[in-house]
């Protein structure tokens, strides 16, 4: 395959390794945290308008909208090859904005700032490169390099259970890898040995011809990597932890960008890859999505911390991806990546304002906290809108993934739609009794008691206009979704 | 009687030994400057062994891709002993650069050191050009002795006492099996080289059930498998890794094995080809059994420097993966992992190096708490380092590994495969601890005692480069290291 | 092939056989009487003086090693002298590199002091 754009300045090289050239400045001058903060804003903000000019340039476009392929490593025909399309774009484009918001919730990062902001800038070349690989040892690559900033961030500037977390994490995403990057050189030499064409190329790849057995156990060894990143209902038991003590900016990360690798990884590789051991897991992918959505939201309700709260609602959210990916129809995959780009921005945005209620309140216990509403009005009517939108009121962002789920799940199997619909209910249960009890009631002692600060309100604006904007007018996101889906339940990707 | 002149000249081919050679005329040379030096300076000696490595590293390139056989065949200086060479000539540099100062601090500036690691080098890349057991053999015994001389070199530790005695006797021990071995070999075929043997076997119709053969296989393995510290023969490893000065258990992690590993590899893929079928199934038992125990042992260690013991013979572990692939990529695998062993491993050591205090007793997890704080070079190094040894990309450690377990992949060891990833994912745990001591302990040492060596630093900032560069780029080495199987 | 090792082995057999049982069968039926005499370490001789443990002053080893050193470099030179006219130039060289090896260590060992007495 050739691209279909040949891009002449190379503009997705410079979208992923911005970041890390901000890195390397924040290492150089690490003894000016002042100098470290603004470096890091500015090279978020870069790549944002990076991304934002490349999305506008792209508008109507079709196949790859950005292509890029050089030789890597020769000897096992390795491959630098970046490609984008409507998909990778749209997630490119919320990682780039949640960078922005981690960097800006963490503007007062006392604690060792040159590293943690090195550490962030990192983390986002990681994920860029993740959504952007077409080839599977570079995708390998970053799919490991998200792993150790993040490490360090729940283990250094996380809160009291931190290493424990941090070691979990670990182990867990790194376990699984290992199966994925085993499955990779397996797929690899069998595809090697029937054409002679040693390539880790996904195109290549996809030619190659697999018995049954051999398709069916490589595509376990791809998705246990991917569930166990989604989570799925039973991988899931990292995330809480993971989730509870990450500091601010690792939360929004976490749960804004780094579950949305997994459903990535499985669209676009395990999936095409694999058609057929696929079409045969989607039964129990649907099972074990509305296990996980239910059992998820079961737990959340008897939460006593907000992250803890979140975190399940994050597990319960995915299940809904998985399942519209289960159901494997246009409308259910677009609702599910729709969903999937809001409930990042939903859930980024509360887990940066549970950051701003324990900064004034100095604690995420529900029981400890109550009567916001009447100290905070602002910051209170900004957590609201985004606890509506989570537990998918209409109008809101994510209503309109879950709805298009759900459309596309009664249509795959109406019991699937109903048991879903079900779920809906639930997560009503447990963000409302969120809302109750820290918005309202009686007023606890607090630390500070002034309102939102203008840094606050440029975080917080951005993504609460997005809430209502994708609750509203998805259209113009559903529009670069539509060829790229299609593609890829049709033929598993480009031509 | 024919002129015996002529014969001897005619096999006579200094090519073919110039870099141990010139390794050997540094080495003597060195020994009589040390004398007339006063006692105590041992700068000079330091740097002068430097050029010597550097010298024989150049004169070893300059050899690439012509193949120079001598002395009736007991030598050859192929790609194959030129990529160990080099393998062998930058471990030593970076062992030596580190060596200088830790020798002041511990109180043993005791110049004979240089010497003594240039001639184990010399026996290094013998045993990695020999074609002839008996060449093969006597490369072991030079590198061999002036390892035992070395790692108890502190005569007036009980630790380093403990391990040059413990080396030295289960070295002797296993040199003897070694020889039965060859014995046993010559016994039946009647030569000591190494093609000469492959061929005697061949023409044997059942070879592969001759209990001779296969004694003499087994035990010269024996002899193979103790220096290279594969299960069960590694119940030295962790005393005298423990008990010896800190670089040269650096060097000997990395250097010496990988002349083991080369001679290993020419002696069974060469002689030992008719038997690859048991072979191989023993090599596998013993991988597998390698790398768990290295591994799980690991797990239990508070010192850093005998954890990191342990996890060289996990490696070694991984190593003989390469051995069990028997194929191309699982040996170039070798040669390649055992490269990129040496900057990872011996850049870990360096650290350590570093942040030892007089007599090493901080080495431990707690000694290490806070280090990436108060130390943050020494730590980024070691966490580079560490992240290698798990095996995680961008670093030396994954392609390295990547290109072993593909090699036994292609062979069709799929479980093989499988049990060595399972163990790199336990050996997560043990590096990660260093990793959370380091980073999420509050410091309980200021680190005051540590002087940032400029050469010691040197010889971090180069194994980071090469972890780096062999990460990032693998591409030409590995060209490279496929091109050096014979 | 192995059948031929057979009267190796029973010749082991015998040799073993006869040696453990002279000891065995002595100290069965032999007659014991021990006396101060006969229990020392030598029965005859000299009557010991202090302990065998007692320690040598080093240099008596190094010594003893050097001289087996240079010793080794007399028996390769007798059967090199032997034939030396048909080695002729070539085996002259090669004997001056081994003898240059030697002359280095034994620099080495005089400079170090290893030839000094006190």
């Amino acid at each position: 395959m050739t691209p279909d754009v040949a891009t002449p300045f190379p503009l997705l090289s410079l979208l992923l390794w911005l970041p890390l050239g901000g890195t390397l400045l924040c290492l150089l001058l690490r003894h000016s945290s002042n100098l470290c903060r603004w470096i890091s804003l500015l090279t978020t903000l870069t790549v944002l308008v990076v991304a934002l000019g490349m999305a506008v340039s792209s508008i109507g476009g079709s196949g790859w909208l950005f292509y890029e392929d050089a030789a890597w490593i020769e000897p096992f025909g390795i491959r630098y090859t970046l490609g984008m399309d409507g998909i990778s774009l749209l997630l490119v484009l919320l990682t780039a904005l949640l960078q922005v918001a981690a960097i800006l919730i963490s503007w007062r990062q006392k604690q060792r700032p040159a590293l943690f902001y090195a550490l962030v800038l990192v983390m986002e070349t990681g994920i860029i490169g993740v959504f952007l690989s077409l080839d599977l040892i570079l995708f390998y690559l970053f799919w490991e390099l998200m792993l150790i900033p993040m490490f360090f961030l729940i283990g250094v500037w996380g809160h009291e259970n931190r290493v424990y977390a941090a070691v979990k994490f670990f182990f867990f995403t790194l376990a699984g890898s290992l199966f994925l990057l085993l499955a990779i050189i397996w797929l690899y030499l069998l595809h090697g040995g029937q054409t002679g064409d040693y390539s880790f190329a996904l195109d290549a790849l996809r030619q190659t011809v697999l018995t049954p057995g051999q398709e069916m156990i490589l595509y376990i060894g791809f998705m246990l990597a991917f569930i166990v990143k989604v989570p799925l209902f039973p991988f899931h038991t990292w995330l809480p932890d993971a989730h509870t003590e990450a500091p601010p900016a690792g939360s929004v990360d976490l749960a804004g960008l780094l579950l949305k690798t997994g459903v990535y990884g499985m669209i676009r590789f395990a999936f095409p890859l694999f058609p057929a051991a696929a079409q045969k897991s989607l039964p129990f992918l649907a099972i074990l999505a509305l296990v996980g959505i239910f059992y998820a939201a079961w737990i959340a309700y008897v939460q006593t911390d907000m992250k803890r709260v979140i975190a399940y609602s994050s597990v319960a959210h995915l299940g809904f991806v998985i399942l519209g990916l289960a159901a494997w129809n246009q409308l259910a995959w677009e609702g599910s990546l729709l969903l999937m780009i809001n409930h990042g921005i939903t859930t980024g945005g509360l887990f940066v304002m549970i950051a701003m209620i324990q900064d004034r309140s100095g604690t995420r216990e529900l029981g400890k906290l109550g009567g916001l509403w009447t100290v905070f009005p602002n910051l209170s009517a900004f957590f609201l809108l985004f606890c509506l939108s989570s537990l998918g009121l209409p109008g809101l962002a994510n209503f309109a993934g879950e709805i298009l789920v759900l459309l596309g799940a009664f249509k795959a199997d109406p019991l699937w739609g109903g048991m879903a619909v079900a779920g809906v209910v639930f997560s009503a249960a447990y963000m409302l009794r969120v809302v109750q009890s820290a918005l309202w009631g009686e007023s606890k002692k607090l630390a500070r008691n002034d309102d939102l600060a203008v840094r606050e309100w440029l975080i917080l604006v951005p993504l609460a206009a997005l809430v209502v904007l994708l609750g509203v007018y998805p259209a113009p996101v559903l529009e670069f979704l539509r060829e790229p889906v299609s593609l890829l339940l049709e033929t598993g990707g480009m031509p | 009687m024919e002129n015996l002149a002529q014969i001897a000249m005619e096999s006579v081919n200094f090519q073919a030994i110039m870099p141990s050679l010139v390794l050997c005329c540094f080495g003597m040379v060195l020994l009589l400057v040390s004398v007339f030096l006063e006692r105590g300076r041992t700068a000079p000696i330091c740097w002068l062994s430097i050029i010597g490595l550097v010298v024989t590293g150049i004169i070893s390139i300059n050899g690439w891709n012509d193949p120079q056989a001598g002395f009736a065949g007991g030598v050859v200086l192929d790609n194959f002993a030129t990529f160990f060479n080099l393998t062998c000539l930058i471990a030593a540099g970076l062992t030596i650069l580190m060596s200088d100062s830790y020798l002041h601090r511990e109180g043993y500036p005791v110049a004979e050191y240089y010497p003594l690691i240039l001639f184990t080098t010399a026996g290094a890349m013998w045993m990695a050009s020999g074609t002839d057991l008996m060449t093969i053999f006597l490369g072991l015994e030079v590198l061999s002795v002036s390892l035992y001389v070395l790692a108890g070199f502190f005569r007036g530790q009980l630790r380093s006492n403990e391990a040059g005695l413990k080396y030295f006797f289960l070295g002797a021990f296993s040199t003897g099996f070694m020889l039965y071995g060859v014995a046993l070999l010559y016994g039946v075929t009647g030569t000591t080289k190494v093609a000469g043997i492959a061929e005697a076997i061949r023409l044997m119709p059942d070879a592969s059930s001759n209990p001779m053969i296969i004694a003499g296989a087994i035990l010269l393995s024996i002899g193979f498998l103790f220096k290279i510290g594969a299960a069960p023969f590694h119940m030295w490893t962790p005393d005298v890794y423990q008990g010896a000065p800190t670089p040269i258990t650096a060097f000997m992690s990395a250097g010496p094995k990988a002349a083991a590993f080369a001679a290993f590899m020419r002696v069974t893929y060469i002689s030992l080809d008719s038997l690859q079928v048991d072979m191989s199934a023993m090599f596998w038992v013993l991988a597998v059994l390698t790398m768990t125990i290295g591994n799980f042992v690991a797990i239990a260690q508070k010192d850093v420097k005998r954890m990191l013991a342990f996890s060289s013979i996990s490696h070694a572990g991984y190593a003989l993966v390469g051995m069990v692939a028997w194929n191309e990529v699982g040996f170039s695998g070798i040669l390649f992992y055992m490269l990129v062993y040496t900057f990872m491993n011996i850049g870990a050591f360096a650290v350590l190096v570093l942040i030892g205090k007089q007599g090493e007793d901080n080495l431990t997890l707690d000694g290490m708490a806070g280090l990436g704080y108060k130390r943050p070079f020494l730590g980024v190094a070691m966490a580079i380092f560490l992240f290698s040894l798990m095996g995680l990309p961008p670093t030396a450690g994954f392609t390295g590994k990547f290109f072993i377990f593909a090699g036994a992949l292609k062979a069709g060891y799929v479980w093989l495969a499988i049990l060595g990833v399972l163990n790199s994912a336990v050996s997560l745990y043990y590096y990660l601890r260093v990793m959370v001591y380091m980073y999420f302990r509050d410091p309980v040492e200021d680190f005051s005692w540590v002087k940032m060596e400029m050469a010691t630093i040197v010889s971090i900032l180069i194994a980071i480069a090469g972890v780096l560069y062999l990460g990032v780029l693998p591409g030409p080495v590995m060209e490279l290291a496929k091109l050096s199987i014979f | 092939m192995l059948e031929n090792y057979l009267p190796v082995l029973v010749l082991i057999g015998i040799a073993v056989a006869f040696a453990v049982g002279s000891v065995v069968m002595s100290g069965l039926i032999g007659m014991k009487k021990p006396s101060a005499v006969k229990l020392a370490p030598y029965e005859c001789g000299m009557p010991l003086v202090g302990s065998a443990r007692e320690r040598f002053s080093v240099k008596f080893y190094i010594i003893a090693m050097l001289f087996i050193l240079f010793d080794i470099e007399a028996v390769f030179l007798y059967p090199w002298a032997v034939m030396f006219k048909r080695l002729g130039m070539f085996g002259f060289v090669e004997m001056g590199v081994f003898i240059a090896i030697l002359l280095v260590g034994f620099i080495y060992v005089w400079k170090k002091g290893a030839l000094e007495w006190e």
